[in-house]
Order: structure tokens, then sequence, then C-alpha cells
């Protein structure tokens, strides 16, 4: 791997709330094209470095390299602006608005914001909305769709954004298997068809193993380990701190 | 659903067109008393579109709004006074009340919700104080006139009813192409959710900001214009909380987050009170009040809201049947 492929540097990023370390001296990159899983148990940090990257939370210490600029010290609406962008954990849709509007708004800002007028957006936007398949649901307002509608939209309004880094927050809690694999199958197509890097922040460890190229694995802010699926699998501090020896083994058996 | 909003779109267009052809031919069949009502009401509606703009589509609550309708007033007085024609002193007006919209917004627009609301309230109050105390500028407490037009009054009450009818519908159509903008997209996103519109690379402070000027752009040339229209102005009346009270309610009856509401609004509202001055003279302000909490409980998002909602529903309605 040569220096080009990395897109993102984390060095030693650390955000302290009062006497609790939420994420304590994290370095990791992450490399241009690839899908990236950010796993760890509940309060290991994992929200709370988007929050650091996306610049929705201000770090302690640290820096965060996008493309040879630090982007620690920016502001959100620029970051975002970057090519650098999210979705939330609990949803964030625009109440009040539909979902075109919703994923139209994503179109007009987002990255090279200067550049987009009503016209092409509008047409990217009933592209989008079709690819992720809410195109039935189109004219309904936010409030009147069901929970993973609003995240279908969320995905849509990300992808309009046009990112070059995507950091996708439990974009599959709550859903159920069947729809997990679903999910999983889109996210992989739109991969590939908008040269996209995906940082991949989960619960559910089936989807992480089966869609992501690499795994870094933080608990209590640390990063403990990082490696393929495999690897981290059967890494012993690992299987300590989250997944359990009984998991570790089918995934090891099943490949 | 998207033909019949489309359509829903045509019906305001053409009630918009229908409304603006009976106020230019109105002033013919009207008597001079209803042709001062009919410029209050427009006068209103612009105001009223001031805090649409703001509270209506990006859900911040400027309170003390009435500022910016001081500031128009009194720096058209102090202009005229100083030997400028009403035509150069309405831009220094409205480029006075731009530049305190910024010079304001920058740091206020980032407190949200109420604290919002008494934080221009405040600042009203402080502008108001201003003027009271520099008295050789403003004429002080006491206020201060302006020059009249050398016209029988029937013809200066014309030129007021057509100044004020084309300020409230160049404000309309501005607010209409502002909204349905890109920056429209960005406001209406601060509204929906801030955080969110932050982390979509919405520019938030700017787009407040921005907002703000608009409304100030409004309000200033109204109150400038009706400084010359009444050639005497006071403080306590320019800077009036009681008209910052009236403009909600009208945007609120009309309903707010729309293009015309407020002018809708305004005119029920003067209307009511019309009828309500002259046949219940001593409960005036009591039926006024009942009135207005029976359309606010009836009707939350205001005529123009629930009409929409309605025309929407039947919408969904029939494309079930057609889809059954």
């Amino acid at each position: 791997m040569g220096e080009n492929n990395i897109i993102l540097t984390i060095k030693s990023l650390s955000k302290y709330f009062g006497a609790l370390k939420a994420v304590d001296g994290v370095s990791f990159e992450v490399k241009k094209g690839e899908i990236l899983g950010l796993i760890g148990p509940n309060g290991a940090g994992k929200t709370t470095i988007a929050n650091l990257v996306t610049g929705t939370f201000s770090k302690t210490s640290g820096s965060v390299i996008f493309e040879d600029t630090d982007i620690s010290n920016l502001k959100s609406y620029q970051i975002a602006r970057k090519g650098l962008t999210r979705t939330f954990q609990i949803v964030e849709p625009l109440k009040g608005m539909s979902v075109e509007e919703n994923v139209l708004v994503g179109s007009l800002y987002g990255r090279d914001n200067r550049n987009t007028n009503m016209k092409n957006s509008s047409k990217r936007t009933r592209e989008i909305i079709k690819l992720v398949g809410l195109e039935s649901k189109k004219d309904f307002l936010v409030s009147d769709i069901t929970i993973n509608d609003i995240k279908k939209m969320e995905f849509a309004r990300v992808i309009a954004m046009d990112p070059k880094i995507l950091f996708l927050d439990e974009v599959m809690a709550g859903l159920t298997a069947k729809e997990v694999e679903k999910t999983s199958i889109l996210i992989k197509r739109i991969l590939k068809e908008k040269d996209l890097t995906i940082v991949f922040i989960e619960h559910i460890m089936k989807a992480v193993m089966g869609v992501s190229d690499r795994i870094i694995v933080l608990h209590h802010g640390k990063k403990i380990s990082e490696g393929t699926p495999q690897e981290v699998a059967n890494s012993s501090a690992v299987i300590e701190a989250y997944l359990g020896k009984r998991y570790a083994k089918e995934v090891v058996n099943n490949g | 659903m998207k033909l019949l909003i489309e359509n829903n779109k045509k019906i305001n267009i053409l009630l918009f067109i229908t409304l603006m052809i009976v106020f230019i031919f109105l002033p013919f069949f009207l008597s001079g008393y209803w042709i001062r009502v009919f410029t209050t009401i427009f006068m209103y509606a612009v105001i009223a579109q001031g805090m649409n703009i703001m509270y209506g589509y990006m859900g911040y609550l400027p309170f003390g709004n009435v500022m910016f309708f001081g500031i128009g007033a009194y720096i058209a007085a102090i202009g005229m006074n100083r030997g400028l024609p009403f035509l150069a002193v309405l831009p220094l007006a409205a480029l006075t009340a731009i530049f305190l919209s910024i010079l304001f917004g920058i740091p206020v627009l980032k407190i949200r919700g109420h604290y919002f609301a008494i934080a221009t309230i405040g600042i009203n109050g402080a502008i108001m104080g201003v003027v009271q105390n520099t008295t050789e500028i403003t004429g002080g407490a006491m206020g201060t006139t302006l020059p009249i037009i050398d016209k029988p009054p029937a013809v200066t009450y014309g030129y007021f009813y057509f100044a004020m009818l084309a300020l409230m519908i160049i404000a309309t159509l501005l607010l209409y192409l502002v909204i349905n903008s890109k920056l429209g997209y960005g406001i209406r996103s601060i509204k929906a959710n801030e955080e969110a519109a932050n982390s979509m690379g919405i520019n938030t402070i700017y787009h407040k900001v921005t907002a703000w000027a608009i409304s100030a752009l409004f309000v200033s040339i109204a109150g400038a214009l009706y400084a010359y229209w009444m050639s005497f102005i006071g403080p306590t009346e320019v800077f009036s909380t009681v008209v910052a009270v009236k403009v909600i309610v009208i945007m609120l009856i009309g309903g707010a987050g729309t293009i015309l509401g407020p002018i809708i609004g305004s005119f029920i509202v003067s209307m009511l009170s019309e009828v309500v001055w002259s046949s219940f003279l001593e409960y005036h302000l009591g039926v006024l009040g009942i009135a207005m909490i029976a359309i606010l409980f009836f009707a939350p998002k205001g005529i123009v809201g629930t009409m929409d909602d309605f025309i929407k529903n039947r919408g969904l309605r029939l494309r079930k049947k057609v889809s059954v």
C-alpha cells in the first residue's frame, strides 16, 4: 500500500468529557475505496470518533488529516463540504419536509456545494431516491414514513451529498436479518458505483464481518485490535473484551 | 400527488393574481377611510412577511423585529428633515436596517428558541432608548415630523395605497423566489433540524443572518413608507411591542410558513378588528381575543396552512381510491 492510498489519517485523537476518556489516543488510517469496520462494545467511543471526525464535537487533542489537510479544527459544515460526511445513530431527518426535499437538500449542499443548482440537484435527487428504492414514498413527509424508510432516506441523503468518505453510524440497528442482508448488498453496490470510502460503525457483528475489508476494535476509548475480519475475530484481546469465544469460533469455522 | 401539489401551487398563484387585480381597482370604489384601512392591511402584511421568513420558514421568532420598522421610519424622518428626497432615504433606510441585522444577527442568532426572542426584544428596547435620548437628531421622546406632500389628502392617500400595495407584492414575490431557491432550502432546513443541516454542509449562521437581513429589508421599507405617510412619528409608536404582537397574530392566523398566509392573516385580523370595533366598542379587545383563540384552536396551522392540508389530504384520498 503506497502513501497515496490513504485518504484519512487519525493521529492520537482524544476526547475527554470531564474525567471520562471517551476516546483516548486512538490512531488509525483509512485507505481509499475500502470498507473499514469500527466496532466495540457500548461506550467504546465509536460514535464519539464519528462526532470528532465530522466536527460535531471538538477534540481534546490529536489530529484528523483528510487528504493532506488537518480538518480537526474545522466546523461541521466545512468538513461536509470537503466530502466527509456521516449518518446518525439516532435518525436526524429534516422534519416537516418530504423525502424528496430531504434528499434534495443533501444534493444542493454537501460536497462542492458552490457548483450545484436546483435543476441538476433535482435530477440527481430522483436518481438516488430510485437507487435506494424510495420512489413510491418520495412525496411523503418524513413524519409519515417508518423508521426503516427514514434510515433509507438518510442514506440517500448522504449519497446525494456526493462524499468521498462516509461514516455510517449503526445503519443496521433495528433491522431484521433479511433487511441487514439487503442493506449490505446496497452499500456494496453504491460503494462500487460512487467511488466511495466507507467507515462502518456497527453493533451487528454479522453485518460487519460480511461487509468490511478491515476492522478496528475499540474498547474503553482505546484501539485494542486491527486487521481483517478473521484476524480480529481470532484476537484474544477482542474475544476477551467483546465477542466471546463461541462467536469467534463460529466465524473461523464458517470462513 | 405531484400533480395535485402542482395544482395547489396553481391555486395559490391564481388566488394571488385575483387578489392583486381586486386591490388595484379597489381605490376607485372606496372612501378615504377604507383606503387608509387597506393601506394599513398591506403594511401589516409586509411586516408579517418579515416575521414569516424568520419564524414560518426558519423557526426563529424575532419578537423585537419591529426594531427595523422603527429604524426605517426614523432614517426616513432624519434624512428628509435634512432635505433628502424620499426616493433617496428609502435605500438609506433599507441599508441601515440590513447593516444592523447583520451586526446584531451574527452574535444573537447563535442563541435559540425563547432566548433569541427575548434578546431581540432587548435590542428593540435599546434602540428605542437611543432614539429617545438623542433629541438633537431624532426629536427625542416627543417624536418628529416629516415634510408633507403638497397635494390634496385624497391624492396622497392614493399614493401610499399603491406604494404599500407594490411593496407587499414585491416582498411576497421575493419571499416566494427565496423560499424556492437553494438559499430557501437551506433556511427551511434550519427550522427542520439545525444539527442535521450543519452536518449536511449548510453554513447555518450565514443562512440565518441572510434571512434576517431579508426580513429587515421588508420591515424597514414599510417603516419608511409609514413615516412619510403619517408625517409624524414617535419612538413608542414605531418601536411598539404591540405591533410585534399583532404581527405574530397575523402570521399565525394566516399560516406561518405559507407564502400567502401573512396577506390573508393581515386582511382577516384588520377586518375583524374593524367589525368588532364598530359593533362592540367597549368589549373590542375581548371579542377580538376570543375570535383569535378560536381560529388558532380550530386551525392551528393558520387559514392557508389548513387549506393546503385539506387539498393535499383530498389528493391522497383520491389516489388511494384509484390504486384500489
